[in-house]
């Protein structure tokens, strides 16, 4: 039963990692946006078991961990604002860019170092 | 007094002003009185505390066990303490140059809120809980205002420390597999029965997190175009407030929860603390411009705390305590003063670079103190001599800039102190403030010894 959930965090990881790596700004926000619900699924996999919903027992037997779907929504609230603000700083580059290729905004970089050490060295 | 009461306190006084135009004077000020009450609540209860124990409230009434604990022992309270006021001197600063946006202080006002409640928590959720509310405020602060640079600097800051998050995240959903709690101190009870090789897993998942939040040195890349494109009230608060996460994360989950794990990669930290300390002053010395140093003295000095936590025991976990509260104002105060012109600045900023290199009569010199005594005590020469080698170092970096921008007139032969206006002398008061804190600790460092050594008492007391 573990194995499925174990799976899943694994893939999605694995792509989101594979996704940070790529030079464009909305793949690298898609990547953390996977990352982050393997982290999610990886909460709520930690206390997954069998058994009735805790809010009203009827029977006897097993009652489902409830602690783990609240930890995990909090996460799920968290991961969404933060999205948000990542997606926001990324249209705010390519505002000022024009450009959301991280090798043209490397490019860019370097182009501002250059003039800073040419005002530091008039300086 | 209960430890919600400087936690709930901030974080009304938030949401409050968030609807507010924080461009206006006034509300800057009410924000500047709400930081000043908290940090005032907060030294009651860290006297409170090291006078009379720790204190812990369960949230909601709800039983032991069952609710969310919020507890203050003397490494939380002091490290709350001690954040919030370097949050107060940098707000300070920033709001009498002025020019600051909208949302400015209420974002200043969230990240007390988040430093406070994840240095007074009790539960290891609660705490990534509090993390991320801190971090969300430090990256738009870091960005906040800026073109090209500024965003693409806060950019990797936020994608850098988002991934440290989630591992974090990851961490947070094994301690609970395996341990079924999520208090902290049934955690740390609980998980020496666990399995070993899971505990390890753990304990890298929660070292690397804090390590890219303090920037110790495989992690270090996001840090200095952060520090370097930020306003210098914003680095103030990044690497004075904020940097503090790291070294307490490390502290409470290293060797307060899981210190056999911290024991087992002792050999790890002392590694990666010399390579920090080494590669931290290597860049500052080759670097010209201010902030950089000053960013790139930030890992360095992160590499100290590290091989203090190597070392471990009552003395290393005191050399890490007083190391953090020494550096955390060293930076406030460096980073306050660059930003300065006028009389009596560049004695400000002497002090903090005499701090940095741990010459006397300043705090610094007994944060080396402390560092040394715990290389003697674990007998390694090569130890002493590294902690001796980075202190010179540090003191070759800092008066090279030193010398570069308070003594030698620019290209166009304009001496330093006509370089752009004075600032007025209330702009000046909050650095001069940290200063004299500074040299106060350097020459009544009993406060700060003690300090040190209640807090890692503290850490020992949970973990035997």
């Amino acid at each position: 039963m573990t194995l499925i959930p174990a799976l899943a965090v694994g893939v999605l990881f694995g792509c989101g990692a594979f996704l940070l790596l790529k030079p464009d700004l909305f793949r690298i926000v898609a990547g953390i946006v996977l990352v982050a619900h393997a982290a999610n699924i990886a909460l709520i996999s930690s206390g997954l078991e069998r058994g009735q919903s805790p809010i009203h027992p009827l029977a006897e037997g097993p009652v489902s961990d409830p602690l783990v779907q609240a930890l995990t929504i909090t996460a799920l609230v968290i991961g969404f604002a933060v999205t948000a603000l990542l997606l926001c700083l990324a249209y705010g580059i390519y505002v000022s860019s024009k450009t959301v290729d991280l090798d043209d905004l490397s490019h860019a970089e370097a182009r501002d170092e250059r003039e800073l050490e040419r005002e530091e060295v008039s300086v | 007094m209960s430890p919600a009461i400087p936690l709930l306190l901030p974080w009304a006084a938030a949401a409050a002003l968030a609807l507010a135009d924080g461009q206006r004077r006034l509300v800057g000020w009410l924000a500047a009185a709400a930081l000043a009450s908290t940090f005032a609540l907060l030294c009651v209860l860290a006297g409170e505390v090291f006078t009379e124990g720790p204190r812990q409230i369960v949230a909601g009434d709800w039983a032991p066990g069952v609710g969310i604990v919020l507890r203050a022992d003397a490494l939380g309270a002091l490290f709350a303490a001690l954040s919030v006021g370097v949050l107060l001197a940098a707000f300070v600063h920033e709001l009498l140059k002025g020019g600051q946006g909208r949302l400015f202080p209420a974002l200043v006002l969230f990240l007390c809120t988040g430093l406070v409640g994840l240095f007074l928590t009790g539960d290891v959720f609660n705490f990534y809980v509090f993390f991320e509310l801190t971090m969300i405020a430090s990256y738009i602060l870091a960005a906040y205002g800026g073109q090209g640079r500024e965003l693409r600097a806060g950019f990797v800051f936020a994608v850098v420390n988002l991934l440290g998050s989630f591992l974090f995240l990851l961490g947070v959903a094994a301690v609970y597999h395996v341990t079924g709690t999520l208090e902290m101190q049934a955690v740390a009870a609980r998980i020496r029965d666990a399995e070993p090789s899971a505990v390890v897993l753990i304990a890298v998942f929660f070292f690397v997190a804090f390590g890219v939040k303090l920037g110790l040195f495989p992690f270090h890349f996001w840090l200095p175009p952060v520090y370097a494109s930020a306003r210098p009230g914003v680095a103030a608060m990044l690497s004075g407030a904020v940097a503090n996460v790291g070294s307490y994360g490390l502290l409470r989950f290293g060797a307060d929860i899981l210190p056999a794990e911290l024991r087992l990669g002792a050999g790890v930290l002392l590694v990666l603390g010399t390579a920090s300390i080494l590669y931290g002053a290597l860049q500052a010395v080759s670097r010209r411009s201010v902030s950089e140093v000053l960013a790139y003295s930030a890992i360095g000095q992160a590499g100290y705390v590290l091989i203090a936590l190597g070392i471990g025991g009552t003395v290393g976990l005191a050399a890490a305590v007083i190391y953090t509260i020494v550096n955390s104002l060293n930076k406030t105060l460096l980073f306050l003063a660059i930003d300065l012109r006028g009389w009596l600045v560049g004695a400000a900023f002497v002090v903090g670079a005499f701090s940095v290199a741990g010459v006397p009569p300043t705090a610094g010199f007994f944060g080396k103190l402390a560092l040394f005594q715990a290389g003697i005590d674990e007998g390694s020469v090569a130890l002493v001599a590294l902690i001796f080698v980075g202190g010179a170092l540090s003191f070759v970096y800092m008066f090279q800039i030193y010398q570069h921008d308070f003594w030698r007139p620019d290209a166009s032969g304009t001496p330093p102190a006509e370089r752009g206006p004075r600032s007025s002398l209330a702009l000046r008061a909050p650095t001069f403030a940290v200063a004299a804190i500074v040299v106060a600790l350097g020459v009544l460092p009993e406060p700060l010894l003690v300090a040190g050594r209640e807090a890692a008492q503290a850490l020992g007391a949970i973990a035997s």
